[in-house]
């Protein structure tokens, strides 16, 4: 397949990431670290980059809401733009998607892009009020909220359910994907779970919180941030680290036809972003050497191994119950561990997951040869009574 | 219908986050009050919409002109559904579990709440079973929010 003129003219060559617990600093400080330390990765100077975009879930937490007191301000970038980019999970895709106008136009030479949550330690702090999980993060004006609509999970359970109901597809076979995330983690030292390997019938024991999801169905609330530069091919050739080129993005709405027809509760957004992304990339589904899909629950990476084509709609279970996603099976996903086992930055997670395989830096997990891999995003609001959420596809690889 | 009352009056004071009533759903809410339920509807050919929205079936007017609220029956069927193990927000604290599910309205929308009444699915996969809008009045808040329970 020809390629699109732009797949490969741009490339990811610098990666800064501040994982584990951050307590006593806030996001903007962390941002701050995480963006520093990307531009070092990148052989770069702050005096470099010409442009920062502060990657951000829309409605949700946060204390960098003041522009004044953004990350770049904080870190003494003298950049000639600063915005705010991003929809709940959906943030690196879109920032990418974003940040090649600027470079293709030689408005500037390079970009940072970063995203920080601190969830985790104010979920330490909603715990001394009595209240649980991520209740500093509470969106409002939801149809359902008086209703008992509380928080993602009582709204995405809905898509677990219905996909279980229309296509057979059992619990143990959610938690398939659960400990096969997990088998990843631990090989990866900077998860949250790495040395705590769990089994299906630990997933089957865990707590329900909403049936049909356990606890172990559920992504983790983090502390954290990951910064990365995006700059132009011809400029990659100097980096010091192996470039992961842009080979194709595409996108894809819930709202276009999936709402409508009632099928956003077993299906994602796949359709037109994998056409676009793929079709950009001129590659095809057996080119992809692992995955990064989008989390935040486990029925989310059924439905795009599924989507995708990894498997026939509706064989997800039986397909992630052979292991196939699992260190050894056929299509790797998740390999950091994922919003389920390593941490929960948005779609950054993968991101920063699929450069370092591109890199060749992913240590005990790093797929052989990796040359493709495919990173999505999610993330939306709930328009009564259902997600409408944004599908974001983005392809890297090792050679433009 | 069942022969079991569709109202039930609450005098307990509302603990739980507040209704999100606005320009665009006020209708639909002030419906609720006096117990009927209210989907909008296009004037031309009928089709139904819950929430608001421009009809998908024609170049609408501005501001869905040939739109209107109307009465429905407030019957449908159970589209999904899941069950609350855990509070996540303090107004919850004492509901004990409960049933939240999608309803598939005989006209089309999807509309969700809690079940009421002693009929419940058996699990995840026995879905589809008739339901009716309960009409829960909180007097003292001055709102009704609508439950659904199973009638078949």
């Amino acid at each position: 397949m020809p390629k699109h003129p732009s797949s490969g003219k741009y490339a990811i060559v610098g990666l800064g990431v501040v994982a584990g617990a951050q307590p006593g600093r806030s996001e903007r400080m962390i941002a701050a670290e995480a963006a520093r330390l990307a531009i070092l990765d990148a052989g770069l100077t702050p005096k470099d980059i010409g442009g920062a975009i502060d990657l951000r879930r829309s409605g949700g937490g946060g204390d960098r809401a003041n522009y004044t007191d953004a990350f770049s301000r904080v870190l003494g970038l003298k950049n000639h733009f600063y915005f705010v980019c991003g929809r709940g999970g959906a943030l690196a895709g879109l920032g990418i998607a974003t940040a090649l106008s600027f470079l293709d136009r030689g408005i500037v030479n390079y970009v940072c892009l970063m995203g920080a949550v601190t969830d985790w330690s104010q979920a330490q702090e909603s715990k001394k009020h009595g209240h649980r999980g991520m209740d500093h993060a509470q969106k409002r004006g939801y149809w359902g909220k008086p209703l008992g609509d509380q928080r993602a999970v009582s709204h995405h359970s809905w898509m677990a359910a219905r996909h279980m109901a229309v296509y057979g597809t059992t619990s143990r076979q959610l938690g398939a994907i659960s400990v096969a995330e997990r088998a990843w983690a631990c090989k990866n030292p900077e998860a949250k779970m790495y040395g705590r390997p769990i089994t299906v019938e630990d997933h089957q024991n865990s707590p329900v919180v909403v049936d049909p999801y356990h606890l172990l169905d559920i992504s983790l609330v983090s502390d954290g941030g990951i910064a990365f530069i995006l700059t132009t091919a011809d400029r990659a050739k100097d980096s010091p680290k192996p470039p992961a080129f842009v080979l194709g993005q595409g996108f894809g709405e819930v709202s276009a036809e999936l709402w409508w027809d009632k099928k956003n509760f077993t299906h994602m957004a796949v359709a037109p972003a994998k056409q676009q992304a793929f079709g950009q990339a001129g590659i095809t589904l057996n080119d992809i050497d692992c995955c990064q899909f989008y989390d935040c629950f486990t029925a989310e990476v059924l439905f795009q191994l599924e989507d995708y084509g990894f498997c026939k709609k509706g064989e997800g279970g039986p397909f992630v119950e052979s292991g196939a996603m699992a260190p050894g099976g056929s299509i790797p996903v998740n390999t950091s561990g994922g919003l389920l086992s390593c941490y929960h930055l948005g779609d950054l997670t993968g991101m920063a997951e699929s450069i370092r395989q591109i890199r060749g830096e992913a240590g005990e997990r790093q797929i052989k040869d990796c040359e493709v891999v495919m990173t999505t995003g999610h993330g939306g609001e709930l328009l009564s009574p259902g997600m409408c959420s944004i599908h974001t596809c983005t392809l890297l690889g090792r050679h433009a | 219908m069942s022969n079991e009352p569709n109202v039930i009056i609450s005098n307990a004071p509302w603990k739980k986050p507040l209704p999100n009533i606005d320009e665009d759903n006020a209708a639909f809410w002030d419906g609720l009050k006096k117990h009927k339920f209210l989907v909008w509807k296009c004037k031309k050919c009928g089709a139904s919409y819950w929430p608001k929205a421009y009809c998908q079936n024609h170049e609408n007017e501005p501001f869905a002109a040939n739109m209107e609220w109307a009465e429905v029956s407030g019957k449908g069927k159970i589209f999904a559904f899941n069950t609350h193990h855990m509070a996540f927000d303090a107004g919850f604290d004492d509901d004990g579990e409960f049933i939240y599910a999608l309803v598939e309205l005989d006209e089309g929308p999807l509309v969700s709440s809690t079940l009421v009444g002693p009929k419940k699915p058996k699990d995840t996969y026995d879905i589809g079973q008739r339901v009716e809008v309960v009409y829960e009045d909180h007097p003292a808040e001055g709102f009704t929010v609508p439950r659904f329970r199973i009638v078949d």
